[in-house]
C-alpha cells in the first residue's frame, strides 16, 4: 500500500467523474488526457523493484500517445465540426452523476467482497478499474455525439488498463507495444470517421445515424 | 517461414503502391493472394501432418486447428480477390473507382490478409487478440469504400461496437494471464497456447470461467453472435460485395477460432465438467432462432445473407458446444459457409449492379437476365439453408447425430425449428428472385470467364463435398477437432 499509488486511483475516479458531469467537449477531452498521464504515472508507482527499460519505455509511450496524441486528434475532431458542448444526452448530468456514484458503490462492494490474490497493491485498484469500465459504458450509450462515445471508448480502455497495471510483465513486452498501437490507430480511425461524419451529415449526433435497421 | 506468411502480403501491398491504374492494381491484388496461397502451401506441406514447428520464439506455430482454418482463409481471399477484380471493373468504368480509392481498397485488403494470418498463426494468446483488434481497424474503410452516408453509418456502428467488444476480449486474455502466473508460476511467457495447455488442470477455474465470460462477449461481438450481432446486418449490407465476402467468409471465424482456442484451456481447468460448452451451446442456438426470426421479413438481398451469416455461427457454435462429433462438424460446417457465404455475396453483388438495387421485391426472374449470377445465387441460397446434396446438409446432419448422442434435446428441437424457419423463409425469397416476372432486357454486360470459373468453382466444391470428403481433409478436420476437445 503506498499513498501515491492511492491518490493516483482516486485521480482516475475522480476524472472518471468528470466525464459524467460536463457536456463541455473540451474540457471532457483534457479530463481523459490527465487521466491518461495519471495511468502512465501509476504504471511506475507500482512497479515494485528496479525500473526496466521495458516499464519505463510502456509507460512514457502511454503517456505520451493518452496525453498528447489522442486529445490532438480529438481537438482537431471538435474544430472541424464546430461542436462546442453535448446538447440534451440522452441521460442527464445530475443523473450521471448519481448513476456514477451507484457504480461506484457497487464496486467497491464487489471488491470488498471478492478474495484478490496479495499482489494486487491496492485495495482501491480493483474498484476504482471495475467503476472505470463501467462508467466508460455508461458514457458511450448515454451521449450522443460522437466524440463523447470516442472518449468513453478510452476511459474504458483506461479502466482494462488499469487491472492489467499490476500485472505489467505477464504480458510480454511485444505484446503490450501492439495493444498500445491498435489502441492509436483506433482513436487515429475513429478522429478520421468523425471527420467524415461531420462533412457528409454536418453533425455528429450518432442519434441521427439511424437509416439502417431491421 | 511463418513469419514470412505474415509479411508477404504486407510487403506486397507496399510494392504495388505505385501502379498507375485501378485495373493494374487489381491484378496486382490477384497475383498477391496466389502468391500468399501457394506459400501457404508450401509451409503446410513442408510441415508434414503435425504442422510446421513453432518460430520467432515459439510465438508463431502451426498445428492442425490452425492449417485448416489457414486453408479456408485462403480459399476465401482467392475467390474474393477474383471475385473483386470483376465487381471493381463495372466500378472503374462507371467512374467510382478511382485510382487513389483502388490503392487504399488493395493496402488494406492485403493488411487485412496479414491481420488474419496472424490471428491464426499465434501461439501467443495476446498476440492473437492484438490480429484481432488490428482486423478491425483495418477493414473498417473497406466498408466506406462507397462513400455514401448509410455506408459511414455502417462504418461508424462496427467501429465502436467491434472496439468496446475486443475491449473485453482483452479483459478476458489478462484474467488468463492472471491464472496462469497464479497456477503455473510462469512470468513472461504466461500467455504461450502450447504451455498454457499442457498445465491447463492447474489453472484457477474460477479465474478461468470469469475469463472465458469476457471472452465469449468480446469475441463473440466480433463473430456476429446473437444477441451481440447489431453490428452485422449493416456493415455486410453496406460494404462492397467482395468485402462482405470476406467479413461472412472468414473474419466471423477468425473472431470464432479464437474461442476454440479457450474452449480447452477453460475445460482442462474445470476438470471437463462442460461449462464452457454449455456457454457456447446456448449463445448459438439464441443466434440461429434471432438470425431465422429476421430472415423471414428481410427484404435487402445483402441484409439477408447477413442474417444467415449469424445464423450459420450460431450453428457452428452449437456443434463446439455438443463437443465430440458436434466439433468435428462444427469444423467442416466452417468450410462450407464460409465457401457458399463467399459465392453468395460475389452474385449478390453483381446482381445489385444490374438491377441499381439490393431490395429483392424488385430482383426478380435474375435467372434470365444475368444466368450465371442469377443461377449461382440461386445455388447459393439453396447451399445455406441445407438443401441436399451440398456440403452444408452434410455438415447439419452430423450435428444433429451428435446432438441426439449428447442427448441434448432441447438444443436438436430448437436447431430444428431455427432451420426449418430459414429454409423456408429464404427458399420464398429465392424462388421469388430466380424466375420472377421481369420486364427488364436481358443484361448487356457479359459475364468473363474468370466469373465463370468463380461460380462454377465454389458450386462444384460445395457438391463434392456434400458427396464425398477426401482423406488428407478428413485427417486435418479430425486432428483439429482432436485439439479443441483437448484429447491430444
Amino acid at each position: 500500500m503506498n499513498p501515491l499509488t492511492d491518490m493516483l486511483l482516486v485521480f482516475l475516479i475522480l476524472t472518471t467523474f468528470k466525464l459524467l458531469a460536463s457536456g463541455r467537449l473540451r474540457a471532457c477531452v483534457r479530463a481523459v488526457a490527465a487521466q491518461g498521464v495519471a495511468l502512465g504515472l501509476l504504471t511506475l508507482a507500482m512497479h515494485q523493484g528496479a525500473l526496466s527499460l521495458h516499464i519505463v519505455t510502456l509507460a512514457c509511450g502511454s503517456m505520451a500517445l493518452k496525453g498528447l496524441v489522442f486529445p490532438w486528434v480529438l481537438s482537431r475532431a471538435l474544430r472541424e465540426a464546430k461542436v462546442q458542448r453535448e446538447v440534451e444526452p440522452y441521460v442527464s448530468y445530475t443523473l450521471s452523476i448519481l448513476s456514477g456514484l451507484v457504480a461506484l458503490s457497487v464496486s467497491l462492494w464487489i471488491g470488498s467482497r471478492l478474495h484478490l490474490p496479495p499482489e494486487s497493491f491496492s485495495k482501491l485498484v480493483f474498484p476504482s478499474a471495475l467503476f472505470t469500465v463501467l462508467a466508460g459504458l455508461f458514457v458511450i450509450v448515454a451521449r450522443r455525439t460522437a466524440v463523447m462515445q470516442v472518449l468513453g471508448f478510452l476511459v474504458l480502455e483506461n479502466g482494462i488498463y488499469t487491472f492489467g497495471v499490476g500485472r505489467v510483465g505477464d504480458m510480454p513486452f511485444l505484446v503490450e507495444l501492439g495493444v498500445l498501437l491498435d489502441l492509436f490507430v483506433a482513436v487515429f480511425v475513429m478522429g478520421i470517421t468523425i471527420y467524415h461524419i461531420n462533412r457528409e451529415f454536418d453533425h455528429i449526433d450518432t442519434d441521427r445515424l439511424d437509416s439502417l435497421k431491421g | 517461414m511463418l513469419g514470412a506468411l505474415v509479411a508477404l502480403p504486407v510487403m506486397w501491398a507496399a510494392a504495388g503502391w505505385r501502379l498507375r491504374s485501378a485495373r493494374r492494381v487489381l491484378d496486382w491484388v490477384c497475383a498477391g493472394v496466389c502468391a500468399q496461397s501457394a506459400l501457404c502451401l508450401l509451409v503446410v506441406a513442408l510441415g508434414g501432418p503435425d504442422g510446421a514447428p513453432p518460430a520467432v520464439a515459439g510465438w508463431l506455430f502451426l498445428d492442425a486447428l490452425s492449417t485448416y482454418h489457414l486453408m479456408v482463409l485462403m480459399a476465401v481471399y482467392l475467390l474474393s480477390s477474383f471475385g473483386a477484380r470483376g465487381f471493381f471493373a463495372h466500378e472503374i468504368e462507371v467512374g467510382t473507382f478511382a485510382l487513389p480509392l483502388a490503392r487504399l481498397f488493395a493496402a488494406l485488403w492485403m493488411a487485412s490478409l496479414a491481420a488474419m494470418t496472424l490471428v491464426l498463426l499465434s501461439n501467443n494468446l495476446g498476440l492473437m487478440w492484438v490480429g484481432m483488434e488490428a482486423t478491425t481497424l483495418l477493414t473498417a474503410f473497406l466498408i466506406y469504400v462507397h462513400r455514401t452516408p448509410r455506408a459511414l453509418e455502417a462504418m461508424w456502428k462496427y467501429l465502436l461496437i467491434c472496439s468496446v467488444g475486443i475491449a473485453f476480449a482483452f479483459m478476458g486474455t489478462l484474467l488468463v494471464a492472471a491464472a496462469a502466473t497464479k497456477g503455473l508460476g510462469m512470468v513472461g511467457e504466461a500467455l504461450l497456447w502450447t504451455r498454457l495447455r499442457e498445465g491447463a488442470a492447474n489453472l484457477d477455474a474460477t479465474t478461468m470461467k470469469a475469463a472465458f465470460i469476457f471472452l465469449l462477449v468480446g469475441y463473440g461481438t466480433k463473430a456476429g453472435l446473437a444477441p451481440l450481432h447489431n453490428w452485422l446486418p449493416d456493415a455486410h449490407s453496406q460494404a462492397p460485395a467482395p468485402v462482405s465476402a470476406i467479413f461472412s467468409g472468414f473474419m466471423l471465424n477468425a473472431s470464432l477460432y479464437c474461442l476454440m482456442r479457450y474452449v480447452p484451456l477453460v475445460e482442462g481447468s474445470t476438470g471437463h465438467s462442460g461449462w464452457a460448452l454449455d456457454l457456447l451451446r446456448l449463445i448459438g442456438v439464441v443466434s440461429i432462432l434471432v438470425a431465422a426470426a429476421f430472415i423471414l421479413f428481410q427484404h435487402d438481398l445483402k441484409r439477408l445473407l447477413a442474417y444467415h451469416s449469424v445464423e450459420h455461427l450460431g450453428v457452428i457454435a452449437v456443434g463446439l458446444g455438443l463437443g465430440g462429433l458436434g466439433t468435428f462438424a462444427a469444423l467442416f460446417h466452417t468450410l462450407n459457409h464460409s465457401l457458399c457465404k463467399t459465392l453468395g455475396f460475389l452474385c449478390a453483388g453483381r446482381l445489385g449492379q444490374i438491377y441499381g438495387t439490393h431490395d429483392m421485391t424488385a430482383m426478380t426472374g435474375t435467372v434470365r437476365r444475368a444466368r450465371l449470377w442469377g443461377w449461382g445465387l440461386l445455388l447459393s441460397f439453396l447451399a445455406l439453408i441445407g438443401a441436399a446434396p451440398f456440403a452444408i446438409f452434410m455438415s447439419e446432419l452430423l450435428m444433429l447425430k451428435a446432438a441426439i448422442d449428447a442427448r441434448a434435446l432441447a438444443v436438436l428441437v430448437l436447431f430444428l425449428l431455427g432451420t426449418a424457419t430459414v429454409f423456408v423463409g429464404a427458399l420464398r425469397h429465392a424462388i421469388a428472385m430466380a424466375w420472377g416476372s421481369h420486364d427488364g432486357p436481358a443484361s448487356a454486360r457479359t459475364a468473363t470467364a474468370v466469373d465463370g470459373v468463380v461460380v462454377s468453382a465454389c458450386v462444384a466444391i460445395l457438391v463434392l463435398l456434400g458427396l464425398w470428403m477426401p482423406q488428407p481433409l478428413l485427417r486435418t478436420i479430425e486432428a483439429a477437432a482432436r485439439i479443441i476437445g483437448g484429447h491430444e
